[in-house]
């Protein structure tokens, strides 16, 4: 769960720098699922970035699971990051690690045991359909696999928040399918999760909560 | 395929690899370890030329056994001149220690002259040999009260030159100091280069290892344990190049700062023993420190360098 209270973000400073969020105040409570829709340039992935700790609000108050970000050290801040997992638009794997490490990393982080650790990353790389490719690395894929690559690294730590940027843009409708029943069975065992998306055709398919953006502006909030 | 225990991304062999910067380190431990022999070997030096032999003066005192012809305190009754210098002696500040030659001692001194005169009852004059604190004139400012006692009494001391080579040894201790602490800023400004450069390699997995709630001192110990052993690995290499040379320098220097008898010839290069006795022990601790202090330099400075870096990282 989160809570954002008049929240700003420009980037390159708050003066001088593009403003892609102004006064933004929202509510998310624990177990929610929330589309992020918006067009192009609305400031989806900006949320999601100040979300998922990546970047700092230029002013406003962001608490997220319980923590006010602004007080928080930046060891405390760390701690808060391994609760919450990411998929990034541009996917984040890193290009010269395996398909394996790259999902094993978050695991490998947090010092678990390597057969534990070998045991979930097979387990999770089954369920998005890759556990024939751990060996090869991301530029060896297609968008589709690195895409799915990439979430499976984001929910491999059961994260407390999901946030998650156009996951759907590079898979076909069936994987798609996969993808929304797996959210809402997170969200159903107390993830709270945030999607942004371009796809209506999606949005229609499994109606829920949305969060709307336009030039940086909160326009729709349906709690 | 390997899974490694630290596959974290980092792939820090990459980001630093194993042989520049040990070459790097190496050759300042080198550097350092040389500078630091030349400052433990001035100051060796400088040690025997202001309390050791080096600072001797001599008092020849002739015909010891006349009565003085002043005394040495107030009230005191006249004795014989060599008691009266002695006494004198005794009482000036600033002398350290005092010590009257033996009959035996001084004919051994002389023999080369008794043996050309051949008189064997030459009337000797007695000789005192007198340590003085370092640079104190004390001896020239008590002649004078001690001809009074002693008419002919003659002082032999060579000050000037024990205070020349104390300078000379300070100033070269200074210079080893000086080169010491360059070395180390050049150092340090490498290993700083190193891990920047290592750092921008690897921009993109710290970013993605941070986003995952990597914290600060996790990145930063794993790059400070890779410099640190590099360093480490290289002020070996460092102080083992030097050792030799030491040995060398150690070798010819021995007749200077020995405080026993120095063999003349080079000891036969199998006899480890023998060239370790060589070595003074102040060179060994010294040789044995480097490493350690290149490694622990290495760790610190990568440690502020990339938590410096990682402030960038919200
Ligand atoms: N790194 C950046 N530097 C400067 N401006 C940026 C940067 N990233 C985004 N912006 C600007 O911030 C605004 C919001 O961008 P953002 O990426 O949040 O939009 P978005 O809603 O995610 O768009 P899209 O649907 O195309 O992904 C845009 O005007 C964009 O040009
Ligand atoms: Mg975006």
């Amino acid at each position: 769960m989160f809570r954002l209270h008049d929240v700003s973000y420009a980037y390159g400073g708050s003066q001088t720098g593009v403003a892609a969020l102004s006064h933004v105040s929202l509510d998310v409570a624990q177990g929610e699922f929330r589309w992020l829709l918006g067009p192009s340039g609305a400031g989806k992935s900006s949320l999601l970035s100040i979300l998922s700790l990546e970047v700092q609000a230029s002013s406003g108050m962001v608490e997220i699971l319980g923590v006010p970000v602004r007080q928080t050290r930046r060891a405390g801040l760390a701690r808060l990051r391994r609760r919450i997992g990411a998929v990034k638009q541009d996917f984040g794997l890193l290009p010269d690690m395996s398909v394996f490490d790259n999902v094993a990393l978050p695991l490998r982080l947090q010092h678990r045991a390597e057969a534990e650790i070998a045991h979930e990353v097979h387990a999770i790389m089954k369920w998005v359909g890759l556990e024939n490719r751990l060996d090869a690395l991301p530029p060896q894929l297609s968008g589709g696999e690195q895409q799915r690559v990439a979430i499976a690294r984001a929910v491999i730590y059961r994260p407390a928040l999901l946030v998650a940027d156009e996951p759907t843009n590079a898979l076909d409708e069936r994987q798609a399918g996969r993808l929304m029943r797996m959210f809402h069975r997170l969200a159903e065992l107390g993830t709270t999760i945030v999607v942004a998306t371009h796809n209506d055709a999606i949005v229609a398919k499994y109606p829920a909560p949305t969060i709307e953006l336009l030039h940086g502006h909160l326009v729709r909030d349906h709690g | 395929m390997a899974r490694q225990r630290y596959h974290d991304g980092l792939a820090l062999r990459q980001a630093l690899p194993g042989r520049f910067l040990p070459f790097l380190v190496g050759s300042m431990a080198f550097l350092a370890a040389l500078a630091l022999a030349g400052g433990i070997a001035a100051h060796s030096l400088s040690q025997r030329w202001t309390h050791g032999a080096g600072a001797v003066t001599t008092v020849q005192v002739p015909s010891p056994a006349d009565p003085a012809t002043a005394t040495a305190a107030m009230g005191q009754m006249p004795a014989t001149r060599i008691d009266a210098v002695l006494a004198t002696l005794a009482a000036t500040p600033g002398i350290t220690g005092t010590h009257r030659l033996g009959d035996a001692e001084l004919r051994a001194l002389l023999a080369p002259w008794i043996e050309q005169t051949g008189d064997p009852s030459l009337p000797l004059p007695a000789v005192i040999e007198l340590h003085t604190a370092p640079g104190q004139d004390v001896a020239a400012n008590v002649l004078p009260r001690l001809q009074a006692q002693a008419p002919g009494v003659l002082m032999e001391h060579d000050s000037v030159w024990s205070d020349r080579l104390a300078a000379l040894a300070a100033s070269l201790q200074a210079c080893a100091g000086l080169a010491v602490l360059v070395v180390m800023t050049v150092a340090v400004c490498v290993v700083m280069a190193a891990t920047r450069a290592g750092l921008l390699t690897r921009r993109q997995a710290i970013g993605l290892i941070h986003a995952l709630g990597a914290t600060d001192s996790y990145i930063s110990g794993r790059f400070a344990t890779r410099v640190g052993l590099l360093a480490l690995w290289g002020g070996v290499w460092g102080s083992m190049l030097a050792l030799p040379m030491l040995l060398a320098l150690s070798h010819l220097a021995a007749p200077f700062t020995a405080m026993g008898d120095a063999p003349a010839t080079a000891p036969d290069w199998r006899d480890l023993h023998a060239w370790m006795a060589l070595l003074p022990s102040a060179l060994l601790w010294m040789l044995v420190v480097v490493p350690p202090a290149a490694g622990l330099t290495g760790w610190a400075t990568t440690q502020l360098t990339v938590r410096a870096w990682l402030r960038r990282l919200p």
